[in-house]
């Protein structure tokens, strides 16, 4: 894969340009960045690449607090676009998985009414909801959207300048925009009818690439943590010599070693997909949603009070951790799903499926 | 990834050998034929309570019981992540493993790597056999975490050494056979020099062991008095003034297994059998949900430093990391367990029930995140690792 070596003793990016909403108001300052041919760019990595690259480079993304939808992209709306058949548009995408929308075929059948509505003469879709907090999309080429059509699960592409968007944002400012859609007409080329397992998929993929995104925000806090301890004197020695400390770094590592492994876990299961992918991929958004809250209090903890300021750039890891852990399913959401499954007897078994 | 600072304790990813998948197989079926039996009974922390020489011997018939030492001295020659798949599937099932316990995990890699050819044909053929059981002798009342202050001293003789000195938590020394003991043979200015093992035949003259009753009232450990106990030479174990190196080369592969995170696991198989009983709230969903996330996640980290040790690696930093998670999870699974399903702890309960078991694994943790390096302790072991750049 094309990345570049980084000097991480430096900021990675000049986080506070970045993180102000006025920034993200702005999309050409997002396309400014996301062109960008700095030595600090994270690339978006080629469609080719393994799953276990792609989770990298999300990894590589929620470290470096990259101000584009990276892993949105590479993760989730390629793949899906890929397994209904569609082209991918270049640049950046984002997804929006809507069950909710109100989704009618625009040319109905008069031979085809069901209980659900009307199937078309053809796959043309008349498109009415609003897609909450979509991320990036005022900066997306393009929204991959999951819905529900009388005919059963559908995937479709929508361009977000056809939508009315209403700018909103998660804690450290990244765009979450909701499209509202009036009887939005989906032309059938870009219509595809998926499997009620493509819309599971979605959902697994969304998590997993949000969990490779807060492994890496969480390896950034202990980054800046250990420099941050290491670099502090107070009582004429560093902070990293107190036991104290000592004791809470090795936590903080520990969570985030959890975190990491958690998402590498996964990777192999995805691919396979089944019982073992929604299996993992739940652990993993479970752990790492689970963990952020720690491992943000920690990274608080040894920062003192330059951490909680936009002096230091540790609010650009905490805040994403802490937005993060609650998008594409929140421990809750995800914890349920894995132990809905789990008997006495089902337990054992389910934990060794893998490797 | 970039340059990282997680580098210097880095986690290789794993894969089981198919042969892996194969021998889990033949243990779950190997297990479910002793449960039918009686002797996998699903308690908790079974690799310190579940003493049973006779299943020892049985596990042993199949090539499980120092399994990774090599075919010549009786060993079955498999690999460390082989071992790894027989020991996991074993602590899962609460199987009675603590007979051999010490002679598979410490004793049988301890005399291949340090013993004399004379020490690997006498013990190793017998420990794979389940026909040898073994006991640690390090921490004494002065000598907790702090190990290399142990006074137990070993004089020369004419014909060998002679020991003298009390260890403190030898476990199983009412039981087993013999001991490696950890003491100081020469003053030396550096307190980490100066130190040696010895195999210690607990059935020696002067050798008195006194029981030291754990809180539950069960007898797992002792004082051993060594009073004045005759050694021969040839019962060294390593080179003199070695016993620190030695000792504290194994601890990776004692501190990362399975048994460090399982012990508390029938406990929550026990619950999910309770809760068979009635449909499950969204909230005990939850909070075992959070739970079996951690454990696999946990399992995945513990596996990841099997495979560095089969790789030859000295992952300590690694290995005291998996403790520390491994430990703590198995303190909170307990009390998530009983949060889960509010009930009474009854040690008089049917042995068995969930009441019963729940007392047990209860009265069992605080041991979890002492034993074998106490958790505070374990987590300097990790941020010395991260300064090795």
């Amino acid at each position: 894969m094309n990345t570049h070596t980084i000097d991480t003793s430096t900021p990675v990016i000049s986080a506070d340009d970045y993180g102000t909403s006025a920034f993200f108001a702005d999309p050409d300052a997002i396309a400014v960045v996301t062109n960008t041919t700095a030595p600090d760019a994270v690339p978006l990595p080629s469609p080719d690449a393994a799953t276990a690259g792609l989770l990298a480079a999300a990894q590589e993304a929620g470290f470096r607090a990259v101000p584009a939808p990276l892993a949105e992209t590479a993760l989730v709306a390629r793949p899906l676009l890929r397994r209904a058949g569609l082209p991918a548009p270049d640049g950046f995408l984002s997804y929006a998985i809507a069950p909710e929308l109100t989704v009618r075929y625009a040319r109905p059948a008069a031979s085809s009414v069901g209980s659900a509505g009307c199937l078309g003469d053809d796959d043309t879709l008349l498109v009415t909801g609003t897609l909450r907090r979509v991320p990036w999309a005022r900066a997306a080429t393009a929204v991959v959207v999951l819905a529900t059509a009388p005919s059963g699960p559908v995937l479709f592409t929508l361009t977000p300048g056809r939508a009315a968007l209403t700018p909103g944002g998660n804690l450290a400012g990244e765009p979450r925009d909701d499209l509202h859609l009036a009887a939005l007409e989906i032309p059938a080329s870009q219509v595809r009818r998926i499997s009620p397992e493509l819309l599971d998929e979605a959902r697994l993929r969304a998590a997993l690439a949000r969990s490779a995104l807060i492994a890496g925000a969480a390896e950034r806090c202990v980054g800046l943590t250990v420099a941050h301890t290491t670099a502090r004197t107070q009582f004429g020695r560093p902070l990293s010599r107190f036991q104290a400390v000592k004791q809470e770094e090795a936590r903080l590592v520990e969570e985030t070693a959890l975190v990491r492994t958690a998402v590498q876990a996964a990777a192999a299961p995805l691919d396979t997909g089944g019982a073992a992918a929604r299996f993992a991929v739940a652990a993993a958004k479970t752990q790492t949603s689970a963990s952020a809250a720690e491992i943000a209090r920690i990274a608080h903890q040894l920062h003192g009070a330059i951490g909680i300021t936009r002096l230091h750039p540790l609010h650009l890891a905490t805040t994403r951790l802490w937005s993060w852990r609650d998008e594409d399913g929140d421990e809750t959401y995800w914890a349920r799903r894995l132990a809905r499954p789990l008997t006495a007897t089902a337990l054992w078994p389910t934990l060794t499926t893998t490797p | 990834m970039s340059p990282s600072t997680l580098a210097p304790i880095a986690f290789p990813d794993v894969t089981l050998p198919e042969s892996a998948r194969r021998l889990r197989a033949e243990v779950r079926a190997f297990v479910d034929e002793e449960r039918a039996r009686g002797t996998v009974l699903g308690r908790p922390d079974s690799w310190l309570a579940g003493w049973d020489p006779g299943f020892s011997r049985r596990l042993a018939e199949r090539g499980w019981v120092g399994m990774a030492l090599p075919t010549e001295y009786g060993g079955a020659g498999r690999g460390f992540l082989e071992r790894y798949v027989v020991i996991e599937e074993l602590l899962a099932a609460g199987a009675p493993v603590s007979a051999h316990w010490v002679s598979d995990r410490q004793a049988g890699p301890s005399v291949l790597q340090h013993g004399t050819e004379e020490q690997r044909r006498f013990f190793l053929p017998r420990i794979a056999a389940g026909q040898c059981f073994f006991s640690i002798g390090m921490s004494e009342k002065s000598s907790g975490s702090d190990l290399a202050s142990v006074a137990t001293r070993a004089e020369h003789t004419a014909d060998g050494w002679r020991l003298t000195g009390t260890k403190m938590w030898t476990g199983g020394a009412h039981v087993n056979d013999y001991a490696i003991v950890l003491a100081r043979t020469d003053d030396t200015e550096d307190r980490h020099a100066g130190l040696s093992q010895f195999i210690v035949d607990l059935r020696a003259p002067g050798v008195r062991v006194e029981p030291i009753h754990l809180m539950s009232g069960e007898h797992r450990f002792n004082a051993c008095h060594l009073e004045g106990v005759d050694v021969p030479d040839g019962m060294l174990l390593g080179r003199r003034g070695d016993g620190w190196k030695q000792v504290t080369g194994e601890l990776a592969f004692e501190r990362s297994g399975p048994e460090r995170y399982l012990s508390t696991f029938p406990l929550l198989v026990s619950l999910l059998r309770e809760l068979e009983r009635r449909p499950a709230t969204a909230e005990q969903l939850t909070r075992i949900g959070i739970l079996t996330a951690r454990l696999h996640s946990i399992r995945r980290l513990s596996l990841g430093v099997a495979a560095a040790l089969d790789a030859g690696a000295a992952p300590d930093a690694q290995a005291a990391l998996v403790k520390d998670l491994g430990t703590r999870l198995e303190v909170a699974l307990v009390d998530t367990v009983r949060g889960i399903l509010p009930t009474p702890a009854d040690p008089h309960a049917t042995p068995g029930s969930h009441p019963e078991l729940l007392a047990f694994a209860l009265l069992h943790s605080p041991g979890y995140t002492l034993r074998g390096g106490t958790n505070e302790i374990l987590r300097g072991i990790i941020t010395r690792g991260l300064e090795q750049h």
